[in-house]
This record gives C-alpha cells, sequence and structure tokens, in this order.
C-alpha cells in the first residue's frame, strides 16, 4: 500500500476511530464506565470516536475484565475479524493482569494471554477520564506509524493510575 | 435442546456482556418472527470465585466479593459482611448500619436509572438513555465524595463501614436527592403517558404470579407480576427496620410492569434516602473485629436492586472462610427468561431481557442465525437485531419510539439547564 | 409461626432432629440431618404443613469424609430453614427436588459440576457452569483440588514475578 494512502487511512483513524466492546468476563464496573464516557458528561463522541455494533468496521477493541475459559475462543474469533491494523485496548486491572481474580480457576489473567495489548488503561475500574486519556493517548501514538509493521514494534500505552 | 419443525430456524444468541454473573447464550426456536422455544446455556462469565474465597482471608474476601458485579457492588458486600458478623456475633453501631444503608438506596438510585437508560435503548429512545445516564452522574458525584470510587466503593468492613460522612455530604445529598426526584417525575410522566412507550412494552415478556413463584423470580421483576417480596421489608437488616417505606408492586406482569415498579422504587429510594439523612444516629462508624471468625454458618438475604441476594457463608475458627456460597439474583431471574421469551417476537428479545435487567451493557453481542430449511449461516450482532426489533415494530405496529426522543427533550429541557 | 415454633414441630415430628437444630437469630433455623437419614418424608412435610414454599439456593459443602448438601428455603412467615444432609464420598448421590422445586435445576447442576456428586431424577440438560471442554474428574470446589493438571496456580498479587531471563535461564 502506498505511503500516502497509509497516511490517509492513520488520518481517518485518528480522526475518527470505529471502536467495538467486548466483555470478556468482567464485572461489568468497566462496562458501564466505557458506556459513562459516551454519554453527555464525558462525551467521547467528541474526538470521533464511534461505537459500533461489529468487529469488521472496528479499529479498536475495548476489551473489560479477565479471560475467562470459556470466552477466550469467542474474544480470538473478533480479534480475528477486525481488519488489520487493529488496536486492543485493555480496560481495566482485570484486563491488564487479571485484576482481583488472579489465581482463579476459570480465570487465564489478562488479555495479553489471548490477543495482542496496545494499551492498558488500569483502575478497578477505569475511570471514564482514563479511558479518554487512554485513547487519546493511543491515537496520538499512531501518528506517523501508518504502516501495518510499525504494530508489532508498538510500544504498548501503560497509564499511570488515574484518580479523580 | 428444542427440535426443529420443517419451517424452525434455530437462532442461537451470546454470549451478551456483562450482565449476570454469567454472560449467556441463548438458542432460539424461531417459527416465522415468533420464539417457540429457548434454551440458555450459562457460564460465559464462571470465574470461579466460591473457591477463590475460601483461599484468601476474610478481609481479601471482602474486596473479591465486591467485585461479583460492579453495578450492584455494595450489595454483595453488605451481603457477605452481614454473614460474617452474624457468624461472629458482631453488632455493628447504629451510625455504621444508617451509613450502609444510605449507600444501599443511593446504588439502588444509579442501578434503576442505570436501567432506564439501557431499556430506552434497547426500544429506540435513546434520549432516555443520555437523560438518566446523565443524572446517574450526580449520583456517581455522590459516591465519589462519600467512598471515594465512582463504582465499586469498598465501604464495608467486619464491623461497620470505613468511612464516616460530614454533615456537609449529608445536606449535599439531600440536595441531589431534591434534584433527581424532580426529574424521575417526568420519568414517570413519560412512562404512563406516553402511549408509544406503553404501547411497545406491554404484553411483551409476560411471566404469570404462579410462574414467578414456581421459577423463584425476584426483585422487581416477580413484583411487576404481583409478587409481594421485598427483603427489605420481610427479613430487614442493617437500618430497614427503622424506614418507612412502600413496597412496589404491580399487576401488568410484563415489561410495562417492570418499568413502572423500577420508576416507582425510585421515588421510594427518595423518601429513604431524606430519613437516612433525618435520622442519621451520633456514635462510632466501626467495632474491631477479631481477623479469625468462629466456627459455625450463617444465611444472609439483601434486596439488591435487581432483586435478592442470598449469601451462605460457614467459619472454620481461622481467618479464611471454609465456604462461600453466592446466589445473585439475575440467576434466580434467569431460570424465568425462557418463559418470558416463549411466544414473543424476536424483536422483543432485546427488551425482554433487558427487563430482568441483568447487568446489561449494550455492546457487541453476536447472534448466529442458523437457517436449518436454506442451510445458510448469517451472523447477524445484538445491535442488528436491535435495531431490527426497532424497525420491525415502527413497520408492523406503527411504534416510533424515535418521536419520543424531542418530546421528552422537550420536558426536561425545562428542567434541566446544567 | 417463628423459628423456635419450626423447631419444636421438627424435633416432634422427626426423632432424628433431636439436639440438630438451632435457631441462633430470628428468622433462621439450622437442622442437620444425619448421614443416611430419610430426607423425602421430611422434605414433604415442610412443605405441605410449614409452609415452606420458596427455594432459594442448595449449598454444596465438601466435608472431608462426606460430601453436605444443605437446602436454603423460606416459609410464608420469612423464616428460612437451612437443612443440611449428608452424603458419603463414595457414593454421593442425592435425589432431585425439581418436581418440588422448579428453580433446584441449575443448584443440582452446580453439585455434579463442582463437585463430583450425582442428582438422581434430574432432566437431560447443559451442564453448569462449567465450560463444556473441562476435562472429566476434576471437581473445583472440592477439597482437595488446587488446579487443572498442567496448569500451575498464577502468582498471587503479593509476589513480585521473576521473569526466567532474568534468572539467567
Amino acid at each position: 500500500m502506498s505511503s500516502i494512502k497509509q497516511k490517509i487511512l492513520t488520518w481517518a483513524r485518528i480522526k475518527s476511530p470505529w471502536v467495538i466492546h467486548f466483555n470478556t468476563g468482567a464485572c461489568n464496573a468497566c462496562d458501564i464506565e466505557i458506556i459513562a464516557a459516551l454519554t453527555p458528561r464525558y462525551d467521547l463522541e467528541r474526538f470521533g470516536v464511534v461505537l459500533k455494533g461489529t468487529p469488521k468496521h472496528a479499529d479498536i477493541i475495548l476489551c473489560s475484565g479477565p479471560i475467562t475459559r470459556q470466552i477466550e475462543d469467542r474474544l480470538k474469533n473478533i480479534y480475528e475479524q477486525m481488519p488489520a491494523p487493529k488496536f486492543v485496548v485493555a480496560v481495566g486491572t482485570c484486563a491488564c493482569s487479571g485484576g482481583v481474580f488472579q489465581g482463579c480457576y476459570s480465570v487465564k489473567s489478562g488479555i495479553d494471554k489471548a490477543i495482542p495489548v496496545a494499551a492498558y488503561i488500569p483502575g478497578c475500574p477505569a475511570s471514564p477520564k482514563a479511558l479518554i486519556d487512554g485513547v487519546v493517548k493511543l491515537l496520538s501514538s499512531l501518528d506517523d506509524s501508518g504502516d501495518n509493521k510499525a504494530q508489532k514494534e508498538l510500544n504498548p500505552v501503560i497509564l499511570g493510575e488515574h484518580r479523580e | 435442546m428444542p427440535q426443529n419443525g420443517p419451517e424452525e430456524v434455530q437462532v442461537p444468541v451470546g454470549p451478551q456482556h456483562p450482565a449476570l454473573k454469567e454472560p449467556e447464550s441463548f438458542l432460539l426456536s424461531l417459527r416465522g418472527e415468533k420464539i417457540t422455544a429457548v434454551n440458555i446455556k450459562l457460564g460465559y462469565n464462571h470465574r470461579g470465585i466460591e473457591k477463590a474465597a475460601e483461599n484468601r482471608t476474610y478481609v481479601q474476601d471482602q474486596y473479591l466479593i465486591e467485585r461479583i458485579c460492579g453495578i450492584c457492588s455494595h450489595s454483595h458486600s453488605m451481603c457477605f459482611v452481614q454473614a460474617v458478623e452474624e457468624i461472629a456475633g458482631i453488632e455493628i453501631p447504629a451510625r455504621a448500619k444508617y451509613i450502609r444503608t444510605l449507600i444501599a438506596e443511593l446504588e439502588r438510585v444509579h442501578s434503576h436509572l442505570l436501567w432506564l437508560g439501557v431499556a430506552g435503548h434497547e426500544v429506540g429512545f435513546d434520549t432516555l438513555l443520555m437523560y438518566t445516564w446523565r443524572d446517574r452522574e450526580a449520583v456517581m458525584d455522590l459516591f465519589a465524595k462519600l467512598t471515594g470510587n465512582r463504582v465499586n466503593y469498598g465501604m464495608n468492613t467486619m464491623g461497620g463501614v470505613r468511612r464516616d460522612v460530614t454533615p456537609e455530604d449529608l445536606a449535599e445529598i439531600k440536595k441531589v436527592v431534591d434534584v433527581l426526584e424532580e426529574r424521575t417525575k417526568y420519568y414517570i410522566e413519560v412512562a404512563t403517558e406516553e402511549s408509544t412507550l406503553i404501547n411497545r412494552l406491554s404484553n411483551v415478556g409476560k411471566l404469570s404470579y404462579e410462574d414467578c413463584i414456581n421459577l423463584g423470580a425476584v426483585g422487581p421483576t416477580a413484583r411487576a407480576s404481583g409478587v409481594d417480596r421485598d427483603t427489605r421489608r420481610d427479613d430487614p437488616y442493617a437500618a430497614y427496620g427503622e424506614l418507612e417505606f412502600n413496597v412496589i408492586t404491580d399487576k401488568h406482569a410484563d415489561v410495562y410492569g417492570r418499568t413502572l415498579v423500577r420508576v416507582q422504587e425510585l421515588m421510594e429510594s427518595y423518601k429513604m434516602l431524606r430519613q437516612i439523612v433525618d435520622k442519621m444516629p451520633d456514635g462510632p462508624v466501626v467495632v474491631k473485629v477479631p481477623k479469625k471468625v468462629p466456627a459455625g454458618e450463617a444465611l444472609s438475604r439483601y434486596e439488591a436492586p435487581r432483586g435478592e441476594d442470598v449469601h451462605f457463608v460457614k467459619g472454620n475458627g481461622t481467618d479464611k472462610p471454609e465456604r462461600v456460597r453466592v446466589r445473585a439474583p439475575t440467576l434466580a431471574n434467569l431460570q424465568a427468561v425462557s418463559k418470558m421469551l416463549e411466544d414473543n417476537y424476536l424483536a422483543d428479545m432485546p427488551i425482554v431481557i433487558a427487563a430482568i435487567d441483568p447487568c446489561f451493557s449494550c455492546t457487541d453481542r453476536m447472534i448466529k442465525l442458523c437457517d436449518t430449511v436454506k442451510l445458510e449461516d448469517r451472523v447477524l450482532t445484538w445491535d442488528e437485531v436491535r435495531v431490527n426489533g426497532i424497525e420491525w415494530y415502527r413497520k408492523n405496529k406503527g411504534l416510533n419510539l424515535a418521536e419520543l426522543n424531542a418530546s421528552l427533550a422537550g420536558k426536561m429541557g425545562k428542567a434541566w439547564k446544567q | 409461626m417463628n423459628s423456635q415454633d419450626i423447631k419444636s414441630k421438627l424435633e416432634a415430628k422427626f426423632g432424628v432432629f433431636k439436639d440438630k437444630i438451632t435457631t441462633p437469630r430470628a428468622n433462621r433455623v439450622f437442622a442437620d440431618l444425619a448421614l443416611g437419614e430419610d430426607f423425602e418424608p421430611i422434605l414433604k412435610y415442610i412443605v405441605t404443613d410449614l409452609g415452606f414454599d420458596n427455594l432459594l439456593l442448595i449449598t454444596g459443602l465438601d466435608e472431608r469424609e462426606t460430601f453436605g448438601v444443605i437446602y436454603h428455603i423460606v416459609n410464608k412467615d420469612n423464616i428460612v430453614l437451612n437443612l443440611k444432609t449428608h452424603v458419603t464420598r463414595e457414593n454421593p448421590v442425592v435425589k432431585s427436588i425439581i418436581d418440588t422445586f422448579r428453580n433446584s435445576e441449575l443448584y443440582e447442576r452446580e453439585l455434579i459440576d463442582l463437585f463430583g456428586m450425582k442428582v438422581d431424577g434430574l432432566p437431560e440438560g447443559r451442564r453448569y457452569p462449567l465450560p463444556d471442554d473441562w476435562p472429566a474428574g476434576q471437581y473445583p470446589l472440592r477439597k482437595d483440588w488446587s488446579h487443572l493438571p498442567g496448569e500451575e496456580p498464577e502468582q498471587s498479587n503479593n509476589e513480585v514475578p521473576v521473569k526466567k531471563d532474568e534468572e539467567g535461564k
């Protein structure tokens, strides 16, 4: 793909990333904070972020929750359906590392055990402000690297603990 | 597994998001557009919490159990800590009981407002989602102020609560309650006067009184069918024995009834919150508790926003429990969902499931349509089924809820200037 | 009726309950039915005569030599009866109460999946709560079970994990 086309695609992605949300076994706290991020008080949509229902059109997948044994294949399946380049955001401490469910027999720990993660947003739950900060940082880190190869070398964004 | 007739199609749905402890997968049998049978597969969210609880101390378990569900985390925390305090023979101070009840009712308010928004979204009434979730933020701000966190408050500890409330906090609570009560009156108006909404939600997801009893349904889902059960009144705990409130029941026995019960429960919660603030007793907020809990058993019942939560705890004299057993309200209600969906349209599925209030969030749910007659595999997302449902009702029943968006915006615009 | 009344009636009707019932607080009755005693007539009695019509939950217990099964049932006066029964470890079979309480199904399936017990009379149905590919013979809630074979437990939050390459291995 020509580098100009790549730059346009990158620009489009940065200006208006399409996002899907998938819960991989979470307690819902992060899920409701993700939705809260879309409501008027925080209004993620003003950044052009659009929540989509299908992975086939998504640039970013927001994952909440640790991976349970039952959901793992589903998660990988959805990730595979997303067209490249695609970015995974681990929302909440459970998605980052398993959180409080580390060691539970039905839980496989963080999202990165199944799919590559581009940004980690800790918090229990991750607050809407942290979420917006994380997504914006991820998008900014994409600025010059529209190339597919760059995804592998992409240093994951790790957000500091965000307290309101 | 449901059998397929020649014109029957099987539709697997799920895994859902959050909701429940277990986002489940439904296998629907459809004849045309009508659901003839439902088979539910649970367990996608099974995390092994009960096992983990046995290997952690009671204090660590407090943190774990709060995270069974993020929407009613205080409910689980309360149910658990009450059981442990019972085994240990601890009597907590009066002020602690009131503070616990304060957080409990605030949780009910945020949860019911959340539900209203989600229900609105499922039927195409998105303005309701925006307004109710904006109202909810007032409660989230209160939580952040009182407990240090918007969600997963960590307010409870063995022997009481971890933080006290100031007179300023209490005054603030009353102010917020006043504002929310005014706004909730608009939601009640919408629920009881807008015929489009009433028609959309009526006769959908019907569950008779008998079925509620036999299938063990709880909470607003059961109360909407006339089941007069509410643990706060039937088996009082914390400060509920000293508060005056009504248990709201309804006879519609459908999604509309479940809506009415929840909006009216909001009004009851506001009443209770005022009483709590006015009657807040002085004194300490916590008593010291030994790390080791004696051998013994306790069964704790708690009325969470979704219905009755039940915890059974067995102590063995160490600092770790012998057994922790949890039954969340949604698990009880799930067993009634198949019955509720029978003979409904596929278009009704999103709202019927939402009406049991399964800690849902409106995001990616995958539906696979297996057309056994044509041998095709079509993959639909939940969002497409939701949108399809909204379209179906617009075309076939002339119900267009998008019109309500403007009407609600008009009403709310008067009250809301922030 | 209060919990003391329930206790008296049960003791009067069934000799096996002598000294086996406690009422630690209002609205709670804890009854222990010894191993081998007949559960069915008791269930019938509490449902028909004492108004116990609401099954809250069924709890399985690993008691080392035996398994315990506790039925938590509520009556019309909001008394909770916690009726504990026992079965041997070698033959952990209980009879399903689904004919009396339709909502017992999921709780009984948990006894099967998590404890490896058997429940007679439970209709065919999907397992719960473990995934379909869970290996046979692995019962997580048994006291002698800690992890699946080949899956070492993850390090706890309190320990700092040491990376293998840092150790030079």
